[in-house]
């Protein structure tokens, strides 16, 4: 009786069911983890030109936590019969990493910190805070705990921009819609509802968007929770919001 | 895109503004249109699915700021900001999100430095009684806007009637949605014009006591929530029920009765079977000492026939921002006087800003409207339709 009322509600609650959607997981913990794997490079690089020994520390210890999140979100994968896999060579991630290595050049830290902290975070934690809501067990607390984590760095960054931006609002805000311009529509054409680009180098088979309802997800959805969010944080660092609002409404679709 | 829309340096950056407007799209085709003018004309226009999924998540925030002039020589600044409430999500099921955008809506006009907030009518309605819901307010003040909307309402009945060559003290009065801040505004104003009012809406102890207060002044009056269950005939009748879309069969009326429509969204369905009936939309004003707005909206979202034309209850707001009376004009539910409807209309014809021609669904209700709109619309002035800044 009890096995038959297990039973019952594991088939209603289909959408929750691990085993039966692995492989959705599976590329969906692919990408996270690379996305990971591309943060702890970008702040490993961004420790070698911090002035000060507690920036580099701090760059260090970011770049420790995100490998750490990477390291869960394998062990999340095994847990539930999969490998997963991660490439930081895929199309849109190698962009991303040039970009950031670009400034890295460049020796700008505060283009750094706006390319990793406000919008690659945007992303990751919108992304992971929609995935923990529909991911059944340890794995959608994996995803919660490491966008709630996320977000604290972006807190972190945030005193540090909106003091940079304090000094010359209008030179940040400059800096930061041509960093916009570079990153963001990699972004936004990574979530795009169609991969025009081809395969993305990191799914392990087909494109995974379309399967994603099978673990009660859209591309739509975790599109639009990323860019509120990176829309929100563009608002606390002050920006202005008509600004902003284009800014998004031109990105690729 | 051009750098120029996109860059901060634009001029359209915010800054300490007189007024705000606070609204949302009320179709997907406004919204759509909205977007569209941000993209700007060199992309792809985004599709209407694409809309759908995006329009959802975008915060409440300015889309366009807004110069209104004055025919006696003041100008004013402002912003319109977009709760960005989606289009289908206005049944009461949503409350508590729209609730949420309004008052984030208002948090945008607060930082924005605005001293005067006017509310469009669907977020006033959410807000409507809470406005201890509203962020902190600092030196920003709001109104609802309601009571310059039942002045223009009154005005577009009273000139419907004159044209139509009818007696107002001899009319049957139906107004549907009676309880609600305009609809209550308007029975006391018009209820000792006309020989009898029937009122209906769906809070039977609201109606009973908006019934013994116009009584009280020896009116003679008719409650009911259907609309069958009234024993005369109307032959004016105001919408002004809070719907989520035109659903409104209006059924037993006069057959060549006047309806005003001052919905928002519209009340009156398309099927209602009202043929003989002279329907307008009212609440609307005009404004003749200009109005600009950046980016240029101009011809995108003007669905009106008549250029300046906007919500009453939003030109409350820019009229006591012209005027430089930063107050509360309307707030809460149940307190618009013909004495205070008098005072914002007077304030408002000092600036300019007066009864729209009267339109509906199939344009202008006279030609010579229509002529008068186009020798306005030649001036050097950017025209908002109401569908920018309503709701």
């Amino acid at each position: 009786m009890e096995l038959a009322v297990d039973l019952k509600r594991s088939l209603s609650n289909e959408c929750t069911s691990l085993s039966l959607s692995a492989l959705v997981w599976q590329d969906v913990l692919a990408q996270a983890m690379t996305g990971e794997l591309v943060a702890a490079m970008n702040f490993t690089a961004l420790s070698e030109i911090c002035d000060h020994p507690a920036e580099v520390a701090d760059a260090l210890e970011h770049a420790q936590n995100e490998k750490g999140h990477a390291a869960a979100f394998a062990a999340e994968g095994r847990k539930i019969g999969v490998e997963v896999p991660s490439n930081v060579e895929a199309k849109h991630w190698k962009r991303i990493r040039e970009a950031f290595q670009r400034r890295i050049t460049e020796r700008d830290f505060i283009g750094c910190l706006i390319v990793q902290e406000i919008m690659l975070e945007s992303f990751a934690v919108a992304s992971y805070a929609r995935v923990g809501k529909v991911a059944a067990g340890s794995l959608g607390k994996t995803f919660a705990s490491i966008a709630a984590e996320e977000e604290e760095h972006i807190g972190h960054a945030m005193a540090i921009l909106r003091a940079e931006r304090a000094l010359d609002a209008q030179r940040f805000d400059d800096k930061l819609y041509r960093l916009h311009l570079e990153v963001m529509t990699i972004l936004a054409e990574m979530l795009a509802r169609d991969c025009s680009r081809g395969h993305c180098e990191v799914c392990h088979d087909s494109c995974v968007k379309p399967s994603l309802s099978e673990i009660c997800l859209t591309t739509a959805e975790l599109r639009g929770a990323s860019l509120q969010q990176y829309l929100k944080t563009l608002d606390m660092l002050g920006l202005p919001g008509e600004v902003t609002l284009v800014w998004v409404t031109q990105l690729p679709v | 895109m051009g750098d120029s829309v996109a860059s901060v340096d634009s001029p359209g950056r915010t800054t300490d503004v007189d007024f705000a407007l606070v609204g949302h799209q009320e179709s997907w085709r406004a919204a759509a249109d909205v977007l569209g003018v941000l993209r700007g004309p060199e992309r792809t226009p985004l599709p209407d699915d694409e809309i759908r999924d995006i329009l959802p998540w975008i915060p409440p925030r300015a889309v366009c700021h807004v110069d209104v002039g004055s025919i006696a020589g003041a100008k004013a600044r402002g912003l319109y900001i977009d709760s960005f409430i989606s289009p289908d999500r206005l049944e009461a099921d949503y409350i508590r999100e729209n609730i949420a955008r309004v008052r984030a809506a208002a948090a945008c006009a607060i930082r924005a430095g605005a001293k005067i907030v006017s509310l469009g009518g669907f977020s006033s309605i959410l807000i409507e009684g809470n406005f201890d819901q509203l962020p902190e307010r600092h030196e920003t003040v709001f109104t609802t806007g309601n009571t310059l909307t039942v002045g223009f309402i009154v005005q577009g009945i009273e000139k419907m009637c004159a044209l139509e060559g009818r007696d107002l003290r001899r009319s049957t009065l139906l107004i549907v949605g009676a309880t609600g801040d305009v609809g209550s505004g308007c029975a006391r104003c018009l209820a000792p014009l006309v020989r009898r009012v029937l009122l209906s809406a769906r809070n039977v102890d609201r109606l009973r006591r908006l019934a013994a207060e116009l009584e009280a002044d020896g009116v003679e009056v008719e409650v009911a929530t259907p609309l069958q269950q009234f024993s005369a005939q109307a032959d004016i009748v105001i919408c002004a029920a809070s719907l989520a879309s035109p659903s409104l069969l209006l059924g037993r009326i006069a057959p060549d009765a006047i309806v005003c429509d001052a919905g928002y969204p519209k009340n009156l369905s398309p099927n209602a079977e009202i043929p003989g009936a002279r329907v307008f939309f009212g609440g609307l004003g005009q404004i003749t000492g200009g109005l600009r707005f950046t980016p240029d909206f101009h011809g995108v979202l003007n669905r009106h026939p008549f250029p300046d034309v906007v919500q009453g209850c939003l030109l409350e707001g820019m009229a006591l921002a012209l005027e430089r009376r930063f107050e509360p004009f309307s707030q809460g539910r149940g307190f618009i006087t013909q004495e205070r409807v008098d005072e914002i209309e007077a304030i408002a014809a000092r600036h300019g800003i007066r009864l729209a021609p009267l339109y509906n669904a199939d344009g202008p209700l006279w030609p010579a409207q229509a002529t008068i709109g186009s020798a306005l619309g030649s001036r050097e002035s950017a025209s908002i339709s109401s569908t920018d800044f309503t709701g």
